[in-house]
């Protein structure tokens, strides 16, 4: 838990090796916080609290604008306090919760209720998505101003999408008007019949498949809309390519950012050969060719950051065939650790932008943290990016093992998170070497 | 030779489907008996089937086991049981063999991973199903004089391979087999990675013939297809999808995984002819399920010694 009035107390972060592309910060240097902000960034910084960080890298922490912590309704999948533990096992100290709970997050006093359960059970800085229409059945508008008087950051469609472009257009009028930014889900369920991506694997296998053009449509509906009546628009889960371009098509005409999953970024639709339930996700894993050139787009900055879609489910609703499986992934836990496995280590992606695409550019999007620079928030993630570990169901954080890395041996590893000058996390329980 | 699951024939050799037929034209002239007598075979049938039910059931009884069925209606799985929890009771019931029934492709690989029984898939969704294949390639066999003489011949497969679990398995196994095979259906009918099997994708009947197609396999077309946005109508599919009599000539065979729609995939007064194999088809089901049954159990030993 966040003790807000961290008070007096101090913390020295000393000898770690310092990296936040917003900051400008690159280089091994000491990093002082008081009152819960970054105080000082400098060199030979002494303390009454010290933590020896030598060998470690320090990052601004990691923000998560897409998690799905199953609660109002599935605390058996995942709750407020297990979810922020998780988020903060995997270096995140921002978190945005997605609305299609049950009930869906559509009305005032749900998004006030929740924000009363995260002042006392997150250990991160949790905000709420708000439903953008009721029940997120499409047809009526959610009372937007309402919601965001109660606390909700946003307003999105996730998990289905809005089937008509009329409904979505005055949503996002409307939200512009309300002074919401939109978090939209793309998917266009006329061409969505499948369970997976509609390519080799799925055509061998016999699984009914969605083609790429379910999410391309959609993106481009989305897109255009957005263009028109310039709402603040993110779009989320990007799987394509196609999508992609679209995006970059659209960053000089409309207010749009758009984020990509670590799961669309490393895996692709080869594991429906597997025919395992455990693979089924939404929008559904690609073809290589896909893979590579969404990671060309978080690259070249088209995508802005990552989002991890973190989803988790009980086993019974994975322990199926593939069209009876529910669809989704843990994410908080390997983001790093497998985006920095298979793109920085290969030298696809630098160290420098996959710090900036987890952790400054989503805390941007989010309007706070994300960020070293003095007098902003205490939130930073320590990383040891020499241990191999190995992802297990039996040590996972979260309250659900879906994690589609489960037996990989992956490289870096979150060894601790501070939340406003807080340890939330401390992998090895040793207050991660402070003394004072 | 110990147990084994038939789940699919993608990793089936030659060798393989050539004993199973070996081994099925044994149990059908009656040279094999009770091959698995006091072994208890469970038929697990989680999707409605009529003829392939039947044609395990009998392969079983009259292979000397008990058998054991679980259907959609009036057991545990109408009571909404999950597969996992089906499969698991009936390992722990004693069960020798699993035959499994399911709507979703898949499921067959995940029962077997809960179960030391050997699984057999009798059809699972659209993915695969490997006895059906197995008992074509028995009559189709039977039909040209041996196993050794599929080789060179060519077979169009016809119509909703998009959807057909049938598709699936018999493309395996009749390469496998040495024959050489075509897809014949409309693109909405097909698979979007119809060239993932690196087929020729032809255009009507009449072109498979100009290929020189010696068998036409056509697959069913679901009721539910006919209509909508696949097939605008079942005249214009059985005008170029459908088989009729003008498409018998020089000893070209028919086949169908039934049941057959007349006047669609077929035309009525083919389904009978001469050239028809789908009753040796029907026949062959109970012959090679039993060899199925005897090998998936490790029985198969004590036939050949």
């Amino acid at each position: 838990m966040i003790r807000k009035n961290a008070g007096t107390n101090e913390l020295v972060v000393r000898r770690a090796r310092v990296l936040d592309p917003g900051a400008g910060l690159d280089g091994v240097m000491d990093v002082r916080l008081s009152d819960g902000r970054v105080s000082e960034v400098g060199d030979n910084l002494r303390g009454g609290r010290e933590l020896e960080a030598d060998g470690l890298h320090l990052f601004p922490g990691f923000v998560d604008v897409h998690a799905h912590w199953r609660t109002p309704g599935r605390e058996d999948e995942e709750t407020i306090e297990s979810g922020s533990a998780s988020a903060a096992a995997g270096g995140f100290t921002g978190v945005v919760m997605m609305p299609n709970t049950d009930p869906i997050v559509d009305s005032p006093v749900i998004v006030s209720g929740l924000a009363r359960r995260i002042e006392r059970e997150s250990r991160v800085r949790a905000r709420i998505s708000a439903a953008l229409h009721v029940g997120l059945r499409g047809e009526r508008l959610t009372e937007m101003r309402l919601l965001k008087e109660a606390g909700a950051l946003c307003v999105s469609d996730d998990g289905l999408g809005t089937a008509s472009a009329g409904v979505l257009r005055n949503g996002m009028m409307y939200a512009r008007s309300a002074g919401l930014p939109l978090i939209l889900h793309c998917e266009d369920h006329t061409l969505a019949t499948g369970v997976v991506h509609d390519g080799v694997a799925a055509s061998l296998a016999g699984i009914p498949g969605s083609p790429a053009s379910a999410e391309d449509v959609a993106t481009a509906t989305a897109l255009i809309l957005a263009a028109e009546t310039g709402a603040t628009t993110h779009i989320t889960h990007v799987s394509t390519t196609l999508s992609a371009a679209l995006v970059a098509f659209f960053k000089d005409r409309a207010d749009v950012t758009a984020d990509t999953t670590p799961h669309h970024l490393t895996l692709t639709d080869d594991l429906v050969s597997t025919l395992e339930g455990l693979y089924r996700v939404n929008p559904p894993l690609r073809p290589d060719a896909d893979r590579s050139g969404v990671g060309e787009a978080l690259r070249d900055g088209v995508l802005d950051f990552v989002a991890t879609d973190h989803a988790p489910h009980a086993s019974e609703e994975k322990e199926l065939p593939l069209e009876e499986a529910a669809p989704g992934f843990l994410g908080h836990e390997t983001a790093f650790a497998a985006l920095y496995t298979e793109l920085v280590l290969p030298g696809k992606l630098t160290l420098a932008r996959l710090v900036e695409a987890m952790g400054c550019a989503p805390g941007r999007w989010v309007g706070e943290g994300g960020s070293l620079a003095v007098g902003g928030p205490a939130d930073l993630v320590l990383v040891d990016l020499s241990e191999r570990w190995t992802v297990d169901a039996g040590t996972m954080i979260s309250r659900s093992s879906n994690s589609p890395y489960l037996g990989r041996t992956l490289t870096g590893r979150v060894v601790g998170t501070i939340v406003g000058g807080e340890v939330v996390y401390d992998r090895t329980g040793a207050q991660l070497g402070t003394r004072g | 030779m110990g147990i084994k699951s038939f789940l699919s024939l993608e990793d089936a050799g030659r060798e393989e489907l050539r004993e199973i037929l070996t081994l099925a034209r044994a149990h059908a002239e009656g040279r094999v008996a009770n091959t698995l007598a006091g072994k208890t075979v469970c038929l697990a049938f989680f999707e409605a089937s009529t003829r392939t039910a039947v044609s395990f059931d009998l392969a079983a009884r009259r292979c000397g086991a008990d058998v054991i069925s679980l259907s959609d209606k009036g057991s545990s799985i109408s009571k909404g049981e999950s597969l996992v929890d089906t499969v698991v009771t009936l390992d722990c019931l004693g069960a020798d063999a699993v035959v499994l029934r399911h709507p979703a492709a898949g499921a067959a690989a995940l029962a077997s991973r809960y179960t030391s029984a050997p699984v057999i898939n009798a059809g699972d969704g659209c993915g695969q199903h490997p006895t059906q294949a197995l008992l074509d390639l028995y009559a189709l066999s039977e039909a040209v004089g041996g196993f050794d003489r599929l080789a060179g011949r060519r077979v169009a497969v016809i119509g909703d391979v998009l959807h057909s679990r049938v598709a699936r398995s018999v493309i395996p196994a009749f390469t496998k087999a040495g024959m050489e095979i075509s897809l014949v259906a409309p693109r909405t009918l097909l698979p979007s990675d119809a060239g993932a099997w690196g087929l020729p994708v032809l255009p009507s009947v009449d072109y498979a013939l100009d290929w020189g197609a010696d068998v036409l396999y056509t697959l069913r077309l679901q009721k539910e297809r006919m209509t909508g946005a696949r097939v605008p109508s079942v005249g214009e599919y059985a005008r170029f999808y459908g088989v009729s009599r003008r498409h018998l000539r020089g000893g070209t065979l028919v086949m169908h995984p039934g049941p057959v729609n007349r006047g669609v995939e077929i035309s009525g007064d083919v389904v009978l002819d001469a050239a028809s194999l789908i009753p040796n088809q029907v026949a062959a089901g109970i012959a090679v399920r039993s060899a199925v049954l005897t090998v998936a159990t490790g029985a198969a030993d004590r036939v050949a010694a």
